[in-house]
Order: structure tokens, then C-alpha cells, then sequence
């Protein structure tokens, strides 16, 4: 069993592959040569509604490879394709959520979920009604006329995932959503946000530092390994959601992530 | 805060000037301070209504206000256009920066003779002075706002496909408004602060005129009336330039 969980390339079918990464590699400008590279010739293959996270110890580039993904970054070599087109910067169907909240603190929660389409083009009255479904379905109704000062750290986190997922992105970029909130309140965004996800199915991609986490949200984890930041290993999780963490088999996997990890 | 608190402040508020008030009085109803070089509040107050027709009292606020909003709302314009651009644009910053760090520590006052030489003895010169003490506490803290706006809110605004101008004026100067909106606060004292110099280019107008028309009229107590009026027209205007800031802001960020 073990033996099939851990597989060693990418296994989605390439006619379907959603993101593309080929020999990307980061090096700062501020990095001495000696220092080896943030990320080093990574390759890697994301399917169509593919959940992919990526784990590692700190510093090991997970957040950096997003970040070019998204095409907030540049990288020093390679390059990215979405749908077998070059990414060159953020936007295009790339949705983000980072670690703090990122909201407007100028606008309320109805207005923050609305940014992206009022800026692209959408009308008011279609702009509202589609924040209002989102809000919905992060369940913050009643919330909507609140500025994000006025919200918890659970209830603005869903708000910066109704706002990444107003423009209707093909891709799910989060870069350790959960990791500020505490431990109850980050069970329940998980469940959330599969929740979300199976909702409108969307191509995920997500950074995170608990392998608990990997394996409750994902169909595959990727492991980096730290400077040269490099795929150490994949892991296919295949077990059914809703996952239990109690699982046996949830359990032995995550043993061996944290052998690999160590 | 809740409203009770506010009124328990607001109270105290008024109670310490009022003490202030007090002491002043009676010091120099008590002979503490002759009344001659020191009179008391009321005196000073009940004087100069009986001597200074209302109308010329008036005439001298309104003139005077005149001035300060003509530098203060160019010293707003120039500030924060000024100051957005160089935070924002990192090569009109790194052109502007240091012009600005060399002449902002210059005193307005010191600009008068210049100002004369410039503009004349007419308004101008004293709008220019005015100006001054706006402009610079506003282009600074605008210039602060727009250095110091969270990467992450640029960040998410290009996930949503903004860039250029829409960046700009729909996330950066948003961002930056709690920065510039105390910029301007402080401005509006400046304007206030430097007044009275800038009337001393050849007025025959404004408060700060008569304040020096009543030193060589020898009039104490409308010297110091007129040190009351000029405090207390700040502080009016200033709640009330408080209350739209906290009107426009208030609801997302502490003021």
C-alpha cells in the first residue's frame, strides 16, 4: 500500500496538465554565488482541478515557487505555462490567497470580494450579486457591510477567499492561508475550503507547513527539500474526502512524509 | 470607543481648559499680574467688543481665513500630488527626495523677504508663506503613505489583473489616505502657525494684523484677544476638518 502512495513523478496525463513548470530556477540578486539557489531546476506538472500542495521546512522556496506561478516573481531561469501558454505576470485566471488577509482595509467585505471584477470591467449590480453568492458560500452573510477591521482572523481569511475566487480563476494559488489563524478555526477552514473547492472545482495550489493539512486538503504533496530548493518527493494521497486525521493509513503516510521531511 | 467614554473625555476636556481659564482670571483679578501687561480673559474679551466694532472683527477673521485656505488648499494640491508621485514613482522620488529633506527644515518665516521679493506686497506673498507650512508636512507623510503601504495589498491587487494607473489610484492612494489625511491635519496647524508672521508683510487686514496694530496702539487686551480668537478659529476648523477625515476613514482606521 505504502509502496503506491509514493510516487515518483508527475502523474497526471500531460493532455490535461493546467500548470506547467519546466527547469525553473530562482536565484535573488541579493545572494552571494555561493549560496545555493532558492529553487533549483524544478519541473513540475499540475492537472486540471488538480489539488497539489507544497510542503517543506522554512525557506525551502514553496512560497517563492507559488509566487512565480503566479507570476508575482520572475524566475532566473525556466518558465511557467497555464493551459500551454507562457505565464509573464499575476492575474489572468490566477487567483491568490497569502497569509495575512490582504484585504482592502478601505473597503467592506461585500466591496473587497467585488474588487476584481469592478476593476475588470463588470457592472455594480453584477459585481455585488456575484460577492454576495461568494459571501455566501464562505458563509458570511450578515457580514457583508463590514470592514475588515471589524472581522475575525477565520472570517477575514474567507473573505480573501471569496475575493480570489470572484473573478472566476481557473487557479487557486494560497500561500499558507490558514497558517495565522489558530488550530480550531484552521480545522474548520479546511473543511471549508474543500467544501469551496468541490463546489467550483478549481486547479489548486497550495503552500502550507503542516503535513497534517497536506493530507487532509490534497491529492498530491509535493515535498521540497532547502537550499538549492529542489522536489525531494511526491506523494499521492488517494483516500476518499471527507479524510479522517485519525485514519490509520492517513496516519502512516504522514509518517513517512515526516521521514522524508526530517 | 464607546459614547460614554467620549463624553467623560470631552468633560475633562473642558474642565482643564476651563481651570486654565480660571487660574488666568483670578491671577490677575487677585493683583498676581498687573492687569496692564496681563489682563485678565474677560477683561480682555469684554474690551475689545467695546472698543473694535464686531464688523471689523469679523472683517479681519474672514480676510485671514482667506489666506490660509488659499496656501493651505495649494499646499494640499502640491503635497499630495507631489509626495504620491515621488513614493510612488522610485525614480521622481530619488530626484525629489532630497530637495524636499533640504528645504523642508527651513523655517517659513524664513522665505518672507524672499516672499516680498517674489509676489510683492500683496496677497500672494502672504499666501506663499502659508502655503509653506501646509506643504511640507503634507508631501512628507504622503510621501511616508505611499512608501509604506503593505506589499501584500499591491500584491493581490495585481492577482486581480490591476496595474499602472488603476494600481495607483485605486489601491496605493487609498492605502496611503490615513498617512496623508494626518499630513493634512498637520498642515492646517502650520497654516494657522505661520498666519501671524505672514501678516507681517504690509497688512492693513487679517488677525495676525490686528494683534500688531494693537501693540502700537498699546491695546493689551485686544493683543490678547486676539491670541484667543486665533486659537479658538483652529481649533473650529480643525474639529471640523477632524470630522471629515473620520467621516471618510473613521470606519476602517483608527483616527
Amino acid at each position: 500500500m505504502m509502496a503506491d502512495t509514493a510516487a515518483s513523478t508527475g502523474s497526471s496525463n500531460p493532455a490535461t496538465a493546467k500548470i506547467d513548470v519546466r527547469g525553473v530556477s530562482k536565484r535573488y540578486a541579493t545572494d552571494d554565488a555561493n549560496t545555493p539557489p532558492v529553487l533549483d531546476d524544478i519541473d513540475l506538472t499540475i492537472g486540471d482541478n488538480e489539488f497539489v500542495t507544497l510542503v517543506g521546512r522554512s525557506g525551502c522556496g514553496k512560497t517563492t515557487l507559488l509566487n512565480i506561478i503566479g507570476g508575482l516573481v520572475e524566475p532566473s531561469h525556466g518558465d511557467i505555462s497555464v493551459n500551454g501558454r507562457l505565464v509573464t505576470g499575476p492575474g489572468e485566471g490566477k487567483g491568490m490567497v497569502f497569509q495575512q488577509h490582504a484585504l482592502f482595509p478601505w473597503l467592506t467585505a461585500l466591496h473587497n470580494v467585488g474588487f476584481g471584477c469592478r476593476n475588470n470591467g463588470v457592472s455594480a449590480a453584477e459585481s455585488d450579486r456575484i460577492s454576495r453568492q461568494l459571501i455566501e458560500l464562505v458563509g458570511l452573510q450578515g457580514f457583508e457591510d463590514k470592514y475588515p477591521t471589524e472581522l475575525s482572523g477565520g472570517m477575514q481569511q474567507r473573505v480573501a477567499i471569496a475575493r480570489a475566487l470572484a473573478t472566476d480563476p481557473e487557479i487557486l494559488l494560497m500561500d499558507e492561508p490558514f497558517g495565522a489563524l489558530d488550530e480550531l478555526t484552521r480545522l474548520e477552514m479546511q473543511d471549508e475550503l474543500l467544501r469551496v473547492w468541490s463546489a467550483h472545482k478549481k486547479t489548486v495550489v497550495f503552500v502550507t507547513h503542516s503535513i497534517s493539512e497536506a493530507l487532509v486538503l490534497s491529492d498530491r504533496i509535493i515535498l521540497l527539500a532547502a537550499r538549492p530548493g529542489r522536489i525531494r518527493r511526491e506523494f499521492i494521497v488517494p483516500f476518499p474526502r471527507p479524510r479522517q486525521r485519525t485514519d490509520p493509513q492517513m496516519i502512516a503516510l504522514y509518517d513517512e512524509i515526516w521521514r522524508n521531511l526530517a | 470607543m464607546t459614547g460614554s467614554v467620549r463624553w467623560q473625555d470631552a468633560a475633562l476636556g473642558v474642565i482643564g481648559t476651563g481651570s486654565l481659564f480660571v487660574l488666568w482670571e483670578l491671577a490677575s483679578r487677585l493683583g498676581f499680574v498687573s492687569p496692564n501687561v496681563f489682563p485678565a480673559p474677560t477683561t480682555a474679551i469684554i474690551g475689545t467688543l467695546r472698543t473694535v466694532p464686531l464688523l471689523d472683527i469679523l472683517g479681519h477673521v474672514g480676510t485671514s481665513l482667506l489666506r490660509i485656505i488659499w496656501g493651505f488648499a495649494l499646499g494640499v494640491a502640491a503635497g499630495t500630488v507631489i509626495g504620491i508621485a515621488s513614493g510612488w514613482y522610485r525614480a521622481f522620488g530619488v530626484l525629489t527626495k532630497p530637495v524636499i529633506e533640504l528645504l523642508r527644515p527651513i523655517p517659513p518665516l524664513a522665505w518672507i523677504p524672499m516672499a516680498i521679493i517674489w509676489f510683492g506686497l500683496g496677497e500672494p506673498s502672504k499666501v506663499f508663506v502659508i502655503f509653506l507650512g501646509a506643504f511640507f508636512p503634507i508631501v512628507t507623510s504622503a510621501y511616508k503613505g505611499m512608501t509604506g503601504i503593505d506589499p501584500a495589498l499591491l500584491r493581490a491587487a495585481q492577482t486581480m489583473g490591476l496595474r499602472g494607473p488603476k494600481l495607483l489610484f485605486r489601491v496605493a492612494v487609498p492605502a496611503a489616505m490615513p498617512d496623508l489625511a494626518t499630513g493634512i491635519r498637520i498642515g492646517w496647524g502650520l497654516s494657522f502657525g505661520v498666519l501671524v508672521a505672514a501678516e507681517l508683510i504690509a497688512a492693513d487686514q487679517g488677525m495676525g494684523f490686528m494683534i500688531m496694530n494693537a501693540r502700537q496702539l498699546g491695546q493689551v487686551g485686544v493683543i490678547v484677544f486676539g491670541i484667543i480668537l486665533i486659537g479658538v478659529m483652529n481649533l473650529i476648523t480643525d474639529y471640523f476638518i477632524g470630522a471629515v477625515i473620520r467621516r471618510r476613514i473613521g470606519r476602517w482606521h483608527a483616527v
